[in-house]
């Protein structure tokens, strides 16, 4: 079983999954251990939820901006100035890229 | 060849077993001494075996529009990934069992895995309170993997300029090759600054107090957790002991990899129990800094207070780090 040895470092990938899946054997064998059984379609399998009633699973969709709230308000200046700068404009988006990569180059060729 | 592999199930087995029970002794050590710096007696230092088997006894209850399968699969995911990462780590002065086959990437990789199979059991549980928290552990982990990948990176990389012909990646490699050793005053301040990053995004990685924001039992009520009972449940305390475990062998392989047995001029099987005894001591220093003291001494951050302090600060001091040990070089 061959990996790749890049000289930097190695990773096998078929190692990590016949060890994955062997612990995936043992942690299945602990779950075994413990109990099975609860009360189906009771108060019990209800979502707990303070007291109040619970919604319908199609209102409990995440939106994609709820979902990334507390990174954006973290750095909100920073999506502020991100956002300004999307225009639209085809373009403008190029000349992003052009002048990214310069600056890349620029830094490739100082670090060499 | 048939005493080779059974030498290998027999060392498998200790790590993993030995994991398992070395995650729960940290546990009990962490809440018996949290528990006195706050003048209470606190529970026994076995009540995390405790738990765990009481955990098993009881109901497993799947909520009604779960989906039972990820909600499910999640703790197993989690334990599996997590205590694969101890096979990929150097444990006690010895070299990692599969250090030929993974190295500090797969590490990064694999310390992602709980907090990412947590969000999808969070998700699966069908609850507004567990999909809070699943959001709040998506935000965490790509708030604080940033300064993680700098500093790993930073060290892999000067270790690269010193042993340019050596696997630099390779856990073993950096554990025997501490930089403190070939560093200047300059590099040695980055590192220092480095360590302290890693210490910050310890907690973080555990989810503990200040930043256990997607759990928050007191607002959320246990936020992803909040519908996990049972032998799910006792799964992710495992994962969560383990995980512990992991994560300070970490810290103790790339900063503090110093063994004691060959400064006493030890040898034999008495170097290596003493080499044992002192990488637990050295486990547990760094658990007690980045774990029980900052629990104990910090209130629980807002979700985006802990975004701006892995994405400014401790990204700000990682890259200073990084920078020192650049100029390092170049001095």
């Amino acid at each position: 079983m061959n990996g790749i040895n890049s000289g930097f470092g190695a990773w096998n990938p078929l190692v990590w999954t016949a060890l994955f899946l062997g612990i995936v054997a043992v942690a299945l064998a602990i779950r075994a251990l413990g109990r099975k059984d609860y009360k189906k379609k009771t108060g019990q399998t209800k979502v707990y939820l303070s007291g109040n009633e619970e919604p319908e699973p199609e209102d409990l969709h995440v939106r994609g901006d709820a979902l990334y709230w507390g990174m954006v308000e973290a750095l909100s200046g920073y999506y502020r100035r991100a956002r300004a700068l999307h225009t639209g404009i085809l373009s403008d988006y190029f000349a992003w890229i052009i002048v990214t990569l310069g600056i890349v180059f620029v830094l490739l060729a100082v670090g060499r | 060849m048939t005493g080779g592999i059974g030498a290998a199930i027999w060392q498998g087995a200790t790590v993993l077993i030995g994991g398992a029970l070395l995650g729960l002794v940290y546990k009990g050590i962490d809440r018996k001494l949290a528990a006195r710096m706050q003048a209470r007696i606190g529970p026994p230092l076995r009540q995390p075996f405790f738990d765990v088997v009481k955990l098993l006894a009881k109901e497993n209850v799947v909520p009604d529009h779960a989906i039972a399968w990820l909600f499910n699969g999640a703790p197993v995911v989690s334990l599996a990934a997590v205590s694969s990462l101890l096979f990929y780590l150097p444990l006690g002065g010895f070299a990692p069992l599969l250090g030929g086959h993974g190295d500090l990437v797969l590490v990064i990789y694999l310390l992602a895995v709980p907090a990412i199979a947590m969000m999808v059991g969070g998700f699966a549980a069908a609850s507004p309170y567990a999909s809070v928290g699943a959001q709040r552990e998506m935000v965490m982990l790509m708030s604080y993997e940033f300064p993680l990948v700098i500093a790993l990176v930073s060290i892999a990389w000067r270790l690269s300029t010193i042993l340019p012909e050596a696997s630099v990646f390779s856990l073993s490699v950096l554990a025997a090759n501490p930089l403190w050793d070939w560093v200047g005053p300059l590099g040695a301040v980055g590192l220092v600054l480095l360590a302290l990053a890693l210490l910050v995004v310890t907690p973080a990685e555990l989810s503990k107090i200040p930043f256990d924001i997607p759990e928050a039992e007191t607002e959320i009520a246990g936020g992803l957790l909040a519908e996990y009972s049972g032998r799910n449940l006792a799964l992710f305390y495992l994962a969560d002991a383990v995980k512990t475990v992991a994560m300070a062998a970490l810290l103790v392989a790339l900063f503090f990899p110093y063994g004691l047995a060959d400064r006493l001029w030890l040898s034999g099987p008495l170097a290596g129990l003493v080499d044992v005894a002192f990488f637990l001591i050295k486990v547990l220093v760094v658990v007690f800094f980045s774990v029980i003291v900052v629990r104990v001494g910090f209130a629980r951050l807002k979700i985006d207070q802990a975004a701006r302090l892995f994405w400014i600060p401790v990204t700000g001091i990682s890259l200073v780090g990084m920078v020192l040990l650049i100029l390092d070089r170049v001095a």
